[in-house]
């Protein structure tokens, strides 16, 4: 995009099956504009049933990634100079998720195999009981420590092929939960974690392509973590065998 | 018209609204409460745990946890930090069960707080406190909470209703008690009541009506719009928290408005005019360190004098720091203004007083019971707690709290309860021509009038407020709401249909924004987040009250009750004698 560019043009997707239609936009351009300002302009002056999803408008809650000129991003974070230095824009909803209508995905499957891979803290302590002393330079923390500020925002789910090819894979996010519990030395889960990501839809589908590390907006690494559950769940077997 | 024929009905025992803080912790505390059967019911305007702003929390989270530090000491912060508004016994539960509630959070809910070198968590001391109070994740407390609750009610047998935007509290025919709940199922465009026995109310406030702001896009102040046709008292309703230090972009980027940090400043962030000069030392000899109400009125002011910059507000900058310090330091904060475009570790970025909390509410006990039989209320929904004035850090400390505090009183009081009540026929159907009202007018853009409504809070009821700017906003709110009502939405498809829901969000914020100037009208003094140029004095503290709004038919009617001192006085301390005035170490 130019400076004397004054207009960018944008397609969006339209419709509640994916593919459905695509609709064109001549939008404004502004020198502090991200997608999420493109849909919200093209919502507000252009077309008033157009639908997407938003909320913290600062890469906080991850309800806003889309697809964008087949990228998944957060489209609140994402400069448009970053993605269209043509100024064409092509906008649809996050991929390997069902469509709600239009821009808005169905994220319900993702948080249903978040749930499915025991991704959720198994308390060994309750709240009668003091705060742990851990030391924060131990090796299992800083092993969790890594994948913690995970959104939640399904990125890393969108860009995975082994998800696009295996509906049933519980993919990258949920796996990357499992392994920073596993690290949690306070979680008392270890078992049922290991079962639930060693299953038909576990972590062992993992090709580590590497797209989650590539295109997570803050840089973790969900294939980093994979691997360590593929050791894990590997020892696990062996120790099972060993002790049967 | 749809009639009450068109509405889904649906049934619950325990129905919460929002998934905040509050409203997550109501359900895990109403599962762990209620009788084994229990319906437990949560919706949400968005997704669950993804909308609201407890997620946005980047400070943390306030608990006296020892080290000298104590309960007594962080009730006494709160009061005088609220200006001796707080209804003290709020304030008191709220010090006394934040200790129980961070046990519970790393305990029980597996949240895991920054430690110290020998394990213990590490808290830091936040402007207006007297101890090293406050527990943390990094910059980032809030999406640790938020992120380990969802995942915690996710997998638990409670029911979900997403996208699901509540529009009125339907009560009983003879206004005795709470029916249910309308909503709109946001994907299908229609209507929903939800019969339960008790409904927890946290859709967080969140004063949106403010051209600079900063809460997510989703919080529109429905939960007040609705208590307030429901005939519930509403208190401190003028006390708008602004932050310094937001983001401006222009009017036409959601960025404006958000958040750079606190920490920006307290690390030697020097606030720039126009002409590039620092300026803060002419309003407070804290300069830029001063506490955020001050510094939102010294930067107001010098925007007041047109020394602004090219978008109309000043600048920070930080470069005298040393860029890669800057960077080292505040990585998010450089990473979020690199991806909009500005430099913030070597270049200026131009930022504004943005709107940022809520103090007013509803007028609630210190269990969370309100005025109407089967309706709590918790989180920013809330008044009394904070008085005129949040600390930071005490808002999320808040909402948990009493998210946990309601869910125990609701699974408490519905084993007392008996069959599900009938809703009140004429209220519903009003609720829902009222939210039909829109498809009936011929369509028109709904931004426009979002965007005067933004102005004339800002200019009128902001940061420095007078009669004539006060009197003033009621005339053009009422213009910008009449202006509403001719506004039409096609209505030919009401799926997902984000222009009807941005109408009934300035239906909400036209009804709150006229609450908050009326409020503001009735103190005739100037006190935490609330400052009258005509009255700058803080007026007499032993005569303290709080302004209360009630809406009777279409009329909003002010009043002042007096603060009950029922722990402390003015003057005096809970503190033991000879306690030092602060533990923190003078930096």
């Amino acid at each position: 995009m130019t400076a004397a560019q004054e207009t960018l043009d944008v397609t969006v997707h339209r419709g509640t099956t994916r593919g459905a239609r695509y609709d064109s936009f001549q939008v404004p351009a502004h020198a502090s504009q991200t997608v999420l300002d493109v849909v919200s302009w093209i919502q507000q002056f252009a077309d008033p049933t157009l639908s997407y999803r938003f909320a913290c408008r600062v890469g906080m809650c991850g309800s806003c990634a889309m697809m964008v000129n087949g990228t998944p991003r957060w489209t609140c974070r994402t400069h448009i100079k970053k993605v269209a230095p043509d100024g064409k824009l092509l906008i649809e909803p996050l991929r390997n998720l069902p469509v709600i209508k239009d821009l808005a995905a169905d994220m319900d499957p993702f948080f249903d195999k978040w749930t499915a891979a025991e991704a959720q803290h198994h308390p060994s302590q309750t709240r009668h009981d003091p705060i742990e002393p851990i030391d924060p330079t131990d090796a299992t923390r800083a092993e969790a420590d890594l994948g913690v500020e995970c959104i939640n925002c399904a990125i890393c789910y969108a860009a995975c092929d082994t998800v696009a090819g295996n509906p049933d894979y519980l993919g990258p996010a949920a796996l990357q939960r499992a392994w920073t519990l596993l690290n949690d030395s306070r979680d008392d889960g270890r078992q049922s974690i290991l079962d639930a990501v060693s299953g038909t839809g576990g972590c062992h589908n993992c090709h580590s392509m590497g797209s989650c590390a590539q295109y997570c907006p803050n840089d973790l690494n969900p294939m980093r973590a994979i691997a360590g559950l593929k050791r894990e769940t590997a020892k696990s077997f062996f120790k099972g065998k060993r002790n049967a | 018209m749809a009639s009450p024929t068109e509405i889904d009905r649906h049934d619950t025992d325990i129905l919460i609204i929002g998934t905040g803080g509050a409203g997550l912790f109501a359900a895990l505390h109403a599962q762990q409460s209620a009788p084994p059967g229990t319906r437990i019911t949560i919706a949400v305007k968005g997704l669950i745990g993804k909308c609201g702003c407890t997620r946005m929390v980047q400070g943390g989270y306030n608990v006296a946890l020892g080290g000298g530090d104590t309960v007594e000491r962080h009730f006494m912060d709160t009061i005088r930090g609220g200006k001796w508004l707080p209804n003290q016994d709020m304030a008191w539960k709220l010090c006394e069960q934040a200790v129980v509630r961070i046990r519970e959070l790393e305990n029980e809910v597996g949240c895991f707080f920054d430690r110290n070198p020998d394990g213990s968590l590490h808290q830091k001391a936040f402007a207006g406190q007297t101890a090293d109070r406050t527990v943390h994740k990094g910059d980032l407390t809030g999406i640790e909470i938020i992120s380990r609750l969802m995942e915690q009610v996710l997998s638990r047998p409670v029911e979900k209703l997403q996208e699901h935007r509540a529009i009125g509290l339907i009560p009983t025919a003879d206004k005795s008690a709470l029916a249910g709940v309308l909503f709109i199922d946001m994907r299908t465009g229609r209507f929903r009541l939800v019969r339960a026995k008790t409904v927890m109310m946290a859709t967080g406030g969140g004063p949106t009506m403010y051209k600079y702001n900063t809460p997510s896009g989703d919080k529109t102040m429905d939960g007040l719009a609705m208590a307030l046709r429901a005939g519930l008292e509403l208190r401190d309703m003028e006390m708008v928290q602004f932050h310094p230090t937001g983001l401006l972009a222009g009017d036409h980027t959601r960025m404006t408005g958000t958040v750079l940090e606190e920490g920006l400043r307290g690390a030697g962030g020097q606030l720039l005019n126009g002409a590039q000069n620092r300026f803060m030392f002419d309003y407070d000899p804290k300069g830029e360190r001063a506490t955020r109400d001050v510094v939102s009125r010294g930067i107001y002011s010098e925007m007041r004098k047109n020394n602004t910059s090219e978008n109309g507000g000043v600048f920070i900058s930080m470069a005298h720091l040393g860029p890669d310090n800057v960077r080292a330091k505040f990585p998010g904060m450089v990473k979020r203004c690199a991806d909009s475009g500005f430099d913030l570790a070597a270049g200026l970025v131009e930022v504004v007083p943005t709107a940022h909390y809520f103090m007013g509410g509803v007028v609630v006990d210190a269990d969370t019971r309100t005025a109407l039989e089967g309706l709590y209320v918790a989180g920013e929904d809330a008044g009394g707690a904070h008085g005129s004035n949040r600390l930071g850090g005490n808002g999320v400390a808040n909402s948990t709290v009493y998210g946990g505090v309601a869910g125990d009183t609701m699974g408490a009081d519905i084993r007392k309860m008996g069959a599900l009540r009938d809703p009140c026929p004429t209220t519903l159907q009003a609720e829902v021509d009222r939210a039909l009202h829109p498809l009936t007018r011929k369509p028109d853009l709904v931004q426009p009038l979002r965007h005067a409504l933004q102005e004339a809070m800002w200019e009128d009821v902001g940061v420095l407020r007078t009669e004539t700017g006060l009197t003033r906003a009621q005339t053009r709110v009422a213009d910008i709401s009449d202006a509403l009502m001719e506004v039409g939405v096609a209505s030919d498809n009401l799926a997902f249909n984000l222009t009807w829901h941005d109408w009934l969000n300035l239906r909400s914020l036209c009804d709150i924004s006229q609450a908050i100037a009326l409020a503001g009208l009735e103190r005739e003094n100037s006190r935490g987040a609330h400052y009258r140029e005509d009255f700058p004095d803080e007026g007499d503290l032993d005569a303290s009250y709080f302004t209360v709004v009630t809406q009777t038919g279409g009329d909003l009617a002010v009043r002042r009750d007096p603060v009950d001192f029922s722990i402390v006085r003015p003057g005096e301390t809970i503190l033991p004698d000879g306690e030092p005035e602060t533990l923190v170490a003078a930096q």
